[in-house]
Protein backbone atom coordinates (compact mmCIF):
# COMPACT_ATOMS: atom_id res chain seq x y z
CA UNK A 1 0.00 0.00 0.00
CA UNK A 2 2.60 2.05 0.77
CA UNK A 3 4.32 1.41 -2.96
CA UNK A 4 1.30 2.74 -4.58
CA UNK A 5 0.90 5.98 -2.44
CA UNK A 6 4.72 6.74 -2.95
CA UNK A 7 4.18 6.15 -6.80
CA UNK A 8 1.19 8.29 -7.24
CA UNK A 9 2.89 11.24 -5.68
CA UNK A 10 6.30 10.67 -6.92
CA UNK A 11 4.46 10.10 -10.74
CA UNK A 12 2.13 13.36 -9.55
CA UNK A 13 5.34 15.50 -8.50
CA UNK A 14 7.55 14.70 -12.24
CA UNK A 15 4.36 15.49 -14.24
CA UNK A 16 3.74 18.89 -12.46
CA UNK A 17 7.60 19.65 -12.66
CA UNK A 18 7.68 18.83 -16.13
CA UNK A 19 4.17 20.56 -17.56
CA UNK A 20 3.79 23.60 -15.04
CA UNK A 21 6.04 25.84 -17.45
CA UNK A 22 3.90 24.83 -20.23
CA UNK A 23 0.99 25.46 -18.14
CA UNK A 24 2.54 29.49 -17.33
CA UNK A 25 3.28 30.47 -20.65
CA UNK A 26 -0.62 29.92 -21.51
CA UNK A 27 -1.33 32.73 -18.77
CA UNK A 28 1.39 35.05 -20.05
CA UNK A 29 1.24 38.67 -20.78
CA UNK A 30 -0.58 40.36 -22.89
CA UNK A 31 1.76 42.64 -25.19
CA UNK A 32 0.17 45.32 -27.25
CA UNK A 33 2.73 47.04 -29.46
CA UNK A 34 1.91 50.52 -31.99
CA UNK A 35 3.99 50.64 -34.60
CA UNK A 36 6.36 53.43 -33.56
CA UNK A 37 4.24 56.73 -33.55
CA UNK A 38 2.98 56.42 -36.76
CA UNK A 39 0.71 58.49 -38.35
CA UNK A 40 -1.16 57.87 -41.43
CA UNK A 41 -2.22 60.81 -42.96
CA UNK A 42 -3.52 61.54 -46.71
CA UNK A 43 -5.16 64.96 -48.22
CA UNK A 44 -7.20 65.79 -50.99
CA UNK A 45 -6.71 69.19 -52.64
CA UNK A 46 -9.93 69.24 -54.05
CA UNK A 47 -13.60 67.27 -52.98
CA UNK A 48 -15.73 69.14 -55.22
CA UNK A 49 -17.18 68.61 -58.53
CA UNK A 50 -20.14 70.89 -59.39
CA UNK A 51 -21.50 69.72 -63.15
CA UNK A 52 -24.79 71.50 -63.29
CA UNK A 53 -27.51 70.29 -65.74
CA UNK A 54 -26.44 67.16 -67.20
CA UNK A 55 -27.49 65.27 -70.20
CA UNK A 56 -28.29 61.62 -70.60
CA UNK A 57 -25.71 59.42 -71.96
CA UNK A 58 -23.11 61.91 -71.89
CA UNK A 59 -19.29 62.05 -70.87
CA UNK A 60 -17.97 64.92 -68.43
CA UNK A 61 -14.24 64.93 -67.18
CA UNK A 62 -12.89 66.78 -64.45
CA UNK A 63 -10.91 69.77 -65.94
CA UNK A 64 -7.78 69.23 -66.64
CA UNK A 65 -8.61 65.60 -67.00
CA UNK A 66 -6.24 63.76 -65.47
CA UNK A 67 -4.43 66.40 -63.17
CA UNK A 68 -7.66 67.52 -61.14
CA UNK A 69 -6.65 66.25 -57.51
CA UNK A 70 -3.58 65.85 -55.99
CA UNK A 71 -3.56 63.03 -53.33
CA UNK A 72 -0.58 64.03 -50.82
CA UNK A 73 0.94 61.55 -48.21
CA UNK A 74 0.64 63.48 -45.60
CA UNK A 75 1.69 61.05 -42.44
CA UNK A 76 5.10 59.19 -41.64
CA UNK A 77 4.43 56.32 -42.87
CA UNK A 78 4.03 54.43 -46.70
CA UNK A 79 0.85 53.94 -47.65
CA UNK A 80 -1.68 51.54 -50.16
CA UNK A 81 -4.58 53.46 -51.49
CA UNK A 82 -7.68 52.18 -52.54
CA UNK A 83 -10.51 53.89 -54.17
CA UNK A 84 -14.85 53.04 -54.20
CA UNK A 85 -17.81 54.88 -55.37
CA UNK A 86 -21.48 54.77 -54.67
CA UNK A 87 -25.01 55.23 -55.90
CA UNK A 88 -25.99 58.50 -57.07
CA UNK A 89 -29.07 59.53 -54.93
CA UNK A 90 -31.73 62.28 -54.99
CA UNK A 91 -30.57 64.81 -52.68
CA UNK A 92 -33.97 65.52 -51.45
CA UNK A 93 -35.41 62.81 -50.95
CA UNK A 94 -32.54 60.18 -51.05
CA UNK A 95 -34.11 56.86 -50.71
CA UNK A 96 -37.14 57.72 -53.74
CA UNK A 97 -34.55 57.74 -56.52
CA UNK A 98 -31.12 57.02 -57.26
CA UNK A 99 -28.66 56.33 -60.17
CA UNK A 100 -27.06 52.93 -59.64
CA UNK A 101 -22.93 52.80 -59.96
CA UNK A 102 -22.36 50.29 -62.59
CA UNK A 103 -19.56 47.87 -62.03
CA UNK A 104 -17.80 48.22 -65.31
CA UNK A 105 -18.18 51.82 -66.06
CA UNK A 106 -20.64 51.09 -68.66
CA UNK A 107 -24.35 53.17 -68.22
CA UNK A 108 -27.99 52.34 -68.64
CA UNK A 109 -30.99 53.61 -67.73
CA UNK A 110 -30.67 54.77 -64.20
CA UNK A 111 -27.26 53.51 -64.25
CA UNK A 112 -24.01 55.83 -64.26
CA UNK A 113 -20.43 54.93 -64.97
CA UNK A 114 -17.49 56.48 -62.98
CA UNK A 115 -13.96 56.60 -64.14
CA UNK A 116 -10.69 57.91 -62.61
CA UNK A 117 -7.38 58.12 -64.39
CA UNK A 118 -4.30 58.65 -62.55
CA UNK A 119 -1.61 61.39 -64.33
CA UNK A 120 0.83 59.01 -66.17
CA UNK A 121 -1.09 55.92 -66.13
CA UNK A 122 -1.88 56.14 -69.83
CA UNK A 123 -2.61 51.80 -70.61
CA UNK A 124 -4.24 51.11 -67.57
CA UNK A 125 -7.62 49.85 -67.19
CA UNK A 126 -9.71 47.71 -69.24
CA UNK A 127 -9.80 49.83 -72.12
CA UNK A 128 -5.89 50.40 -72.16
CA UNK A 129 -6.49 54.39 -72.00
CA UNK A 130 -5.41 54.72 -68.23
CA UNK A 131 -9.25 55.25 -66.95
CA UNK A 132 -10.56 52.74 -64.87
CA UNK A 133 -13.98 52.03 -63.57
CA UNK A 134 -14.57 53.29 -60.08
CA UNK A 135 -17.51 50.56 -58.80
CA UNK A 136 -18.89 49.86 -55.53
CA UNK A 137 -16.15 47.61 -54.34
CA UNK A 138 -12.86 49.08 -52.75
CA UNK A 139 -10.42 48.45 -55.47
CA UNK A 140 -6.33 49.55 -55.75
CA UNK A 141 -6.29 53.22 -56.61
CA UNK A 142 -2.14 52.98 -56.16
CA UNK A 143 -0.31 50.99 -56.20
CA UNK A 144 -2.36 48.25 -58.60
CA UNK A 145 -1.94 44.78 -59.31
CA UNK A 146 0.11 44.42 -62.37
CA UNK A 147 1.87 48.10 -62.47
CA UNK A 148 5.77 48.89 -61.75
CA UNK A 149 4.72 51.28 -58.73
CA UNK A 150 5.12 50.77 -55.23
CA UNK A 151 3.49 51.72 -52.38
CA UNK A 152 3.31 55.98 -51.81
CA UNK A 153 5.78 57.63 -48.99
CA UNK A 154 5.05 59.92 -47.27
CA UNK A 155 5.65 63.65 -49.02
CA UNK A 156 4.50 61.59 -52.74
CA UNK A 157 1.31 62.92 -54.62
CA UNK A 158 -0.89 61.67 -57.17
CA UNK A 159 -2.87 63.88 -59.59
CA UNK A 160 -6.10 61.97 -60.67
CA UNK A 161 -9.23 63.21 -62.59
CA UNK A 162 -12.83 61.80 -62.86
CA UNK A 163 -15.19 60.49 -65.95
CA UNK A 164 -18.57 60.61 -65.49
CA UNK A 165 -20.68 58.85 -67.78
CA UNK A 166 -24.61 59.94 -67.06
CA UNK A 167 -27.49 57.19 -67.31
CA UNK A 168 -29.09 56.34 -70.94
CA UNK A 169 -32.22 57.87 -69.08
CA UNK A 170 -32.95 59.19 -65.66
CA UNK A 171 -35.77 61.20 -64.24
CA UNK A 172 -34.81 64.96 -65.14
CA UNK A 173 -35.33 68.01 -62.46
CA UNK A 174 -33.60 66.14 -59.82
CA UNK A 175 -30.03 67.33 -58.11
CA UNK A 176 -28.40 64.23 -57.83
CA UNK A 177 -25.41 63.41 -55.15
CA UNK A 178 -22.52 60.83 -54.63
CA UNK A 179 -19.58 60.06 -53.04
CA UNK A 180 -16.13 58.64 -53.82
CA UNK A 181 -14.07 57.41 -50.98
CA UNK A 182 -9.70 57.32 -51.05
CA UNK A 183 -8.50 55.07 -48.52
CA UNK A 184 -5.10 54.24 -47.36
CA UNK A 185 -3.64 51.59 -45.06
CA UNK A 186 -0.15 51.67 -43.89
CA UNK A 187 2.31 49.64 -46.59
CA UNK B 1 -50.38 75.16 -86.13
CA UNK B 2 -51.04 72.20 -83.61
CA UNK B 3 -47.92 70.22 -85.50
CA UNK B 4 -45.79 73.27 -84.02
CA UNK B 5 -47.12 73.00 -80.61
CA UNK B 6 -46.33 69.56 -80.08
CA UNK B 7 -43.15 69.71 -81.31
CA UNK B 8 -42.25 72.82 -79.09
CA UNK B 9 -44.01 70.54 -76.37
CA UNK B 10 -41.84 67.56 -77.25
CA UNK B 11 -38.42 69.56 -77.35
CA UNK B 12 -39.26 71.47 -73.95
CA UNK B 13 -40.22 67.93 -72.65
CA UNK B 14 -36.81 66.59 -73.25
CA UNK B 15 -34.71 69.52 -72.18
CA UNK B 16 -36.82 69.14 -68.73
CA UNK B 17 -35.77 65.25 -68.91
CA UNK B 18 -32.03 65.90 -69.25
CA UNK B 19 -31.89 68.76 -66.83
CA UNK B 20 -31.08 67.46 -63.43
CA UNK B 21 -28.05 68.80 -61.97
CA UNK B 22 -25.24 66.17 -60.75
CA UNK B 23 -24.57 67.82 -57.41
CA UNK B 24 -20.54 67.07 -56.21
CA UNK B 25 -20.42 68.55 -53.42
CA UNK B 26 -13.01 71.85 -50.54
CA UNK B 27 -9.85 70.03 -49.19
CA UNK B 28 -9.80 67.19 -46.64
CA UNK B 29 -6.96 66.81 -44.29
CA UNK B 30 -6.32 64.64 -41.23
CA UNK B 31 -4.70 61.98 -39.69
CA UNK B 32 -4.81 58.96 -37.33
CA UNK B 33 -1.91 57.33 -35.25
CA UNK B 34 -0.91 54.80 -34.55
CA UNK B 35 -1.06 53.35 -38.37
CA UNK B 36 -0.63 49.95 -36.93
CA UNK B 37 -1.17 47.97 -33.73
CA UNK B 38 -0.11 44.88 -32.57
CA UNK B 39 -1.83 42.39 -29.96
CA UNK B 40 -0.06 39.39 -28.91
CA UNK B 41 -1.16 36.38 -26.56
CA UNK B 42 -4.37 37.93 -26.20
CA UNK B 43 -6.13 35.15 -24.29
CA UNK B 44 -9.60 33.77 -25.80
CA UNK B 45 -12.29 35.18 -23.01
CA UNK B 46 -10.00 38.20 -22.26
CA UNK B 47 -10.11 41.67 -23.77
CA UNK B 48 -7.29 44.30 -24.55
CA UNK B 49 -8.12 48.36 -24.63
CA UNK B 50 -5.48 51.04 -26.84
CA UNK B 51 -6.28 54.33 -27.77
CA UNK B 52 -6.86 55.76 -31.50
CA UNK B 53 -5.27 59.50 -31.73
CA UNK B 54 -7.39 60.90 -34.31
CA UNK B 55 -5.78 64.64 -35.60
CA UNK B 56 -8.16 67.44 -37.81
CA UNK B 57 -5.50 68.97 -39.44
CA UNK B 58 -8.41 70.48 -42.05
CA UNK B 59 -9.37 74.18 -41.13
CA UNK B 60 -12.99 73.38 -40.69
CA UNK B 61 -14.32 71.16 -38.33
CA UNK B 62 -15.95 67.22 -38.71
CA UNK B 63 -17.65 64.09 -37.62
CA UNK B 64 -15.26 61.23 -37.88
CA UNK B 65 -16.96 57.77 -37.51
CA UNK B 66 -14.92 54.46 -36.62
CA UNK B 67 -15.45 51.20 -38.56
CA UNK B 68 -14.17 47.93 -37.77
CA UNK B 69 -14.00 46.14 -41.68
CA UNK B 70 -12.27 43.22 -43.12
CA UNK B 71 -9.56 43.71 -45.61
CA UNK B 72 -8.82 42.33 -49.04
CA UNK B 73 -7.20 38.78 -48.58
CA UNK B 74 -4.63 39.95 -50.51
CA UNK B 75 -3.96 43.41 -48.24
CA UNK B 76 -2.97 41.48 -45.21
CA UNK B 77 0.26 40.74 -43.49
CA UNK B 78 2.04 37.36 -44.16
CA UNK B 79 0.16 34.21 -42.24
CA UNK B 80 -2.84 36.30 -41.27
CA UNK B 81 -6.51 35.39 -41.42
CA UNK B 82 -9.44 37.96 -41.26
CA UNK B 83 -10.65 38.71 -38.03
CA UNK B 84 -14.10 36.15 -38.01
CA UNK B 85 -16.46 38.58 -36.64
CA UNK B 86 -15.30 42.53 -36.37
CA UNK B 87 -18.59 42.62 -33.72
CA UNK B 88 -15.84 41.73 -31.73
CA UNK B 89 -13.99 44.99 -31.66
CA UNK B 90 -15.65 48.04 -30.10
CA UNK B 91 -14.94 51.94 -30.26
CA UNK B 92 -15.55 54.22 -27.05
CA UNK B 93 -17.69 56.58 -29.16
CA UNK B 94 -19.24 55.28 -32.92
CA UNK B 95 -18.45 59.39 -33.95
CA UNK B 96 -16.93 62.03 -32.61
CA UNK B 97 -16.75 65.99 -33.53
CA UNK B 98 -13.57 67.58 -33.93
CA UNK B 99 -12.87 71.55 -34.83
CA UNK B 100 -10.57 72.65 -36.97
CA UNK B 101 -6.62 71.73 -35.66
CA UNK B 102 -8.03 69.80 -32.67
CA UNK B 103 -7.29 66.11 -31.99
CA UNK B 104 -8.76 63.33 -29.66
CA UNK B 105 -8.47 59.86 -28.53
CA UNK B 106 -11.03 56.80 -28.98
CA UNK B 107 -10.09 53.66 -27.28
CA UNK B 108 -10.29 50.62 -29.13
CA UNK B 109 -11.35 47.46 -27.01
CA UNK B 110 -11.02 43.77 -28.48
CA UNK B 111 -12.63 41.15 -26.62
CA UNK B 112 -12.39 37.49 -28.50
CA UNK B 113 -15.14 35.17 -27.33
CA UNK B 114 -13.88 31.73 -24.93
CA UNK B 115 -13.94 29.66 -27.95
CA UNK B 116 -11.58 26.83 -28.83
CA UNK B 117 -11.03 27.84 -32.88
CA UNK B 118 -10.33 31.29 -31.20
CA UNK B 119 -6.77 29.86 -29.51
CA UNK B 120 -3.68 30.20 -31.05
CA UNK B 121 -4.81 32.67 -34.13
CA UNK B 122 -3.01 35.38 -36.00
CA UNK B 123 -6.16 37.43 -37.00
CA UNK B 124 -5.73 40.83 -39.20
CA UNK B 125 -8.37 43.58 -39.00
CA UNK B 126 -8.74 47.05 -40.30
CA UNK B 127 -10.12 49.95 -38.49
CA UNK B 128 -11.49 52.68 -40.59
CA UNK B 129 -11.98 55.92 -39.54
CA UNK B 130 -13.55 58.24 -41.91
CA UNK B 131 -14.24 62.28 -42.38
CA UNK B 132 -18.05 62.34 -42.98
CA UNK B 133 -19.00 64.98 -45.36
CA UNK B 134 -21.73 65.27 -48.27
CA UNK B 135 -18.93 66.33 -51.02
CA UNK B 136 -18.24 64.32 -53.83
CA UNK B 137 -14.37 62.95 -52.68
CA UNK B 138 -14.00 61.24 -49.23
CA UNK B 139 -11.15 59.93 -47.29
CA UNK B 140 -10.93 57.28 -45.30
CA UNK B 141 -8.19 56.27 -42.96
CA UNK B 142 -7.31 52.18 -42.22
CA UNK B 143 -5.80 51.56 -38.91
CA UNK B 144 -4.15 47.58 -39.11
CA UNK B 145 -5.51 45.65 -35.95
CA UNK B 146 -2.89 42.51 -35.64
CA UNK B 147 -4.52 40.26 -33.22
CA UNK B 148 -2.50 37.08 -31.77
CA UNK B 149 -4.44 35.21 -28.83
CA UNK B 150 -2.51 32.15 -26.89
CA UNK B 151 -2.80 28.57 -28.23
CA UNK B 152 -5.73 27.53 -24.96
CA UNK B 153 -6.22 24.99 -27.69
CA UNK B 154 -3.64 22.52 -26.63
CA UNK B 155 -4.51 23.03 -22.95
CA UNK B 156 -6.90 19.70 -23.40
CA UNK B 157 -3.60 17.91 -25.12
CA UNK B 158 -1.61 18.91 -21.93
CA UNK B 159 -3.86 17.98 -19.41
CA UNK B 160 -4.58 14.66 -20.96
CA UNK B 161 -0.82 14.20 -21.55
CA UNK B 162 -0.22 15.14 -17.55
CA UNK B 163 -3.42 12.57 -16.52
CA UNK B 164 -1.27 10.01 -18.79
CA UNK B 165 2.12 10.33 -17.57
CA UNK B 166 1.16 10.25 -14.15
CA UNK B 167 -0.58 6.62 -14.99
CA UNK B 168 2.56 5.42 -16.50
CA UNK B 169 4.85 7.05 -13.66
CA UNK B 170 2.72 5.62 -11.07
CA UNK B 171 2.49 2.40 -12.83
CA UNK B 172 6.70 2.61 -13.27
CA UNK B 173 6.77 3.67 -9.64
CA UNK B 174 4.39 0.85 -8.27
CA UNK B 175 5.72 -1.90 -9.59
CA UNK B 176 9.96 -0.42 -9.00
CA UNK B 177 8.99 -0.42 -5.28
CA UNK B 178 7.07 -3.48 -5.59
CA UNK B 179 10.26 -5.40 -6.68
CA UNK B 180 12.44 -3.09 -4.75
CA UNK B 181 10.08 -4.44 -1.68
CA UNK B 182 10.48 -8.02 -2.57
CA UNK B 183 12.77 -10.63 -0.73
CA UNK B 184 15.80 -11.89 -2.19
CA UNK B 185 16.39 -15.60 -2.46
CA UNK B 186 20.00 -16.38 -3.14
Amino acid sequence: MKAVITSIAVAIILALIFSLPALAQESGTITITMTGANEISISLDKTQWPLGNVASNTEHETSPPIEWCTLTIEGNCNVNTFIVGDDAEWVSDPGAYKWTLSSDGTNGEHIYGLWFRISGDTTRGPLGDGYVPVTKTESEFWPYSGGSGSSLAPGDTKQFGLRLLTPTYFVSGRQMQTQITISAVAA
Amino acid sequence: MIGRIKLAGLIAALLVIFLPSFTLAQDVNFGVSPAEVRINDLPPGEAAEFVLTIHNKDDVAHVFTFTASEPPEEETREGRARLPDDSWISFSSQEIELAAGSEANVTVTVAIPQEQKGAGQDWETWLGVTAESSDLLGVKLYVRLLVSTVGTRSNIGLVAGIAVAIVLLGYGGYYYFKRKAKPKYH
